[in-house]
């Protein structure tokens, strides 16, 4: 899979402030594209490359951190570098424990917003990354019959084929050819392996207990 | 007119001992001879003729109306003319009396009194006459006496100047008392020259004039004394006064110093934004440079550009500190020559942040070609900065419509109006006559002197501050007069 050019989106509502920011980051070989407002960006953001915002807080008409959670409201998950005027400790606090990179203080130096915005390309980078796993994992399990999803779960809890069997009433072959094909359609090459895709995919593990309940009900 | 009262100008008598008198004067003189006459009289209408006055010399016997012709001739070398133009009469004594042949002193008196009015409109200063008695028979005496005394009492009132003369030869002694009480002075011969012989009533009168002159005077020290007084006390109540005014002003120019530096501790996030968002400019840039110019082959179009940014972002700063240092500096007002919309986009620039800050959207609709004002640009700041500031807490409760702030400035027949009117719950109309009053406030942390100040500052450029009621939003106009 070829990447797309990373893109650094700068929103500030004051245009020297833009500017110079697009000058610094482009010194770096990045792609910027700067905004006055949230709207604009709204309007003109791109989700087809790794990208990440510089986002001012005091923004015309909407506070930079309230738009930070209309942002994951929305699920747009592009990592966020805040960059203000006059930053105070609760409101660092509230950016962070929101998701926030960095949150860094005008004028700021070039090498912490670099720092930054290097961190949060990297960090969209692994989040586009696992995204595009996970959506081939997803690919895989479309594969498997009711069956074997219905098998999946249980193999990776750790039963063994023989307690698989007398819970679903089969034989414990039956259980073994099922096994065998939700290892090779999903390309697990180890049980551990197919217990990491599982937990990926964030199959419920639910059954799981349920499934134990009423097996030691038929046993019992 | 002829019986105005005489006023205090003083006329020459050309007769060396009597000087100049007042209009009004009757006086007399007792002669021997011929010599007696022509020495008083000559220079006595010589006098009248050259100050312009209307003469009538009725001549005394033993004297001859050709004699007193002859010697006033040779005394006044353009007697001719004045006798042709009628501006000097010389005539026998006894004319002035007899008009029917009869003696008729009433007559007489009303003569004097014609002649008098006469020679005013013709344009003479008054009427200067000698009479002759020396054809008075005994007989007529006491009329004549009486004649004397009523000249004596009328003459006041008249511009007409009297000397009559007497011959000594054959006078009585009770005759000659008769004369000096029924005129004011004498003059008579004594050793070789004239001297003023003056009558009793006249010392007294002179003495009663010295008294009341002295009296005035002295009033008129003491009433000077009081008024130089009065004025000490009044120059110093002056005084007194205008240090009180300039106490004032300076008190008022302090506590509108101290609101202003409260207007702008209030306004401290937005100030240091102001001043953050160029520096942060300049630094990006600053540091862009220098990365550049670490590089092998710099791109100096691209470095220009960034050095020209910086010399910007720096200049706008500069202006934002020299704007906030303006409103907080200890000055003097002064007065020049302004434009409103100047002032007034002074100060939105400076406030644009905190409108954004507290989601107000400004619009501004100033008229171009206004007139300008003269006014202190420092102060008429401060009432722009109270107005909007006023407006943008008005509406911080205001969350179900727009916050919208409307400045509009427009010609007005005072010479300027502006209107500052937000979208905030408008002022109460039971306190709109309140509003204005110090410390009026229905903010927690205000002090409620910011529109106290701002119409005694709109009022000192001679203009008026007021809310307009019943508007949606609360509407604050000013006016101020055009300079001209």
């Amino acid at each position: 899979m070829t990447e797309a050019a990373p893109i650094v989106f700068v929103v500030d509502d004051d245009p020297s402030v833009r500017r110079a920011i697009k000058r610094l980051v482009g010194s770096e070989g990045l792609q910027v594209e700067l905004f006055g407002s949230a709207q604009e960006f709204l309007q003109g953001w791109r989700s087809d490359a790794p990208s990440c915002l510089v986002l001012d807080i005091s923004l015309p008409g909407i506070n930079g951190l309230d738009f930070q959670r209309q942002l994951a409201a929305t699920d747009i998950r592009i990592p966020i570098i805040f960059i203000t005027g006059h930053g105070d400790i609760p409101m660092t606090v509230r950016a962070m424990k929101a998701g926030a990179v960095e949150f860094l203080t005008k004028p700021f130096r070039d090498r912490d917003l670099l720092d930054a915005i290097q961190l949060a390309l990297g960090r969209d980078r692994s989040r586009r990354q696992q995204e595009s796993e996970i959506a081939v994992l997803w690919e895989r399990f479309e594969l498997l019959t009711p069956r074997e999803r219905e098998i999946l779960p249980l193999v990776v809890s750790g039963r063994l084929n023989k307690q698989i069997a007398a819970g679903l009433g089969t034989s414990e072959i039956t259980v073994k050819v099922h096994r065998g094909s939700i290892m090779r359609k999903m390309q697990a090459d180890s049980l551990a392996d197919l217990v990491s895709m599982a937990g990926r995919l964030g199959l419920p593990t639910g059954q799981l207990s349920s499934n134990r309940t009423s097996s030691s009900a038929k046993t019992g | 007119m002829a019986t105005q009262p005489v006023d205090t100008e003083l006329r020459k008598t050309g007769i060396g001992a009597v000087g100049d008198v007042p209009w009004g004067t009757h006086f007399f003189m007792f002669y021997e001879t011929k010599e007696d006459l022509l020495d008083t009289l000559v220079p006595y209408f010589k006098a009248g003729l050259e100050t312009g006055e209307l003469c009538l010399w009725a001549v005394s016997e033993p004297l001859t109306e050709e004699e007193a012709r002859n010697a006033l001739g040779k005394a006044v070398p353009e007697l001719e003319r004045y006798i042709a133009d009628r501006s000097i009469e010389i005539v026998r004594g006894q004319r002035c009396y007899f008009p029917g042949g009869d003696l008729d002193l009433k007559w007489a008196i009303r003569t004097w009194a014609e002649k008098t009015d006469f020679a005013l409109t013709r344009g003479y200063a008054g009427l200067r006459i000698s009479a002759s008695t020396a054809w008075l028979e005994r007989k007529d005496w006491q009329a004549f006496c009486d004649y004397e005394n009523e000249v004596n009492h009328s003459i006041s009132r008249w511009r007409m100047t009297a000397l009559c003369t007497y011959p000594l030869a054959g006078s009585t002694a009770a005759e000659i008392l008769d004369v000096t009480r029924t005129h004011q002075f004498a003059i008579a011969r004594r050793n070789r020259g004239w001297e003023v012989v003056e009558t009793y009533q006249l010392k007294q009168a002179k003495s009663e004039i010295k008294r009341l002159n002295d009296e005035l005077e002295r009033r008129v020290i003491e009433r000077t004394q009081q008024l130089t007084a009065v004025n000490e006390e009044m120059r110093k109540e002056v005084i007194e006064r205008q240090r009180a005014e300039e106490a004032l002003l300076q008190a008022q120019a302090e506590l509108a110093r101290v609101a202003r530096a409260l207007n702008l501790g209030e306004l401290a996030a937005t100030i240091a934004h102001e001043v953050n968002q160029p520096l942060t400019a300049v630094v990006t840039n600053g540091n862009f440079c220098s990365r550049r110019l670490e590089g092998a082959t710099p791109n100096l179009y691209e470095l220009r550009a960034a050095i020209r940014e910086i010399v910007n972002d720096g200049a706008r700063a500069s202006a934002v500190i020299s704007r906030i240092r303006g409103l907080l500096m200890k000055e003097t007002p002064r007065r020049t020559e302004l434009d409103i919309n100047e002032v007034i986009q002074d100060v939105t620039r400076l406030l644009r942040h905190e409108l954004t800050r507290n989601r107000v959207s400004l619009r501004t609709d100033l008229a171009p070609d206004l007139p300008y004002v003269l006014g202190d640009r420092v102060q008429l700041q401060q009432v722009m900065l109270n107005l909007i500031m006023n407006g943008i807490d008005a509406m911080s409760t205001i969350n179900d419509r727009p916050r919208e702030l409307l400045i509009k400035s427009a010609k007005h027949s005072d010479g300027v109006l502006v209107q500052v009117q937000d979208s905030g719950p408008g002022v109460d109309p039971e306190q709109a006559d309140r509003i204005f009053e110090p410390f009026f406030t229905d903010k927690p942390e205000g002090i409620g002197m910011g529109l106290s100040i701002s119409r005694s500052i709109v009022e000192s450029h001679g203009g008026r501050l007021w809310a307009v009621a019943g508007a949606n939003g609360a509407l604050f106009e000013f006016t101020l007069p055009a300079q001209n």
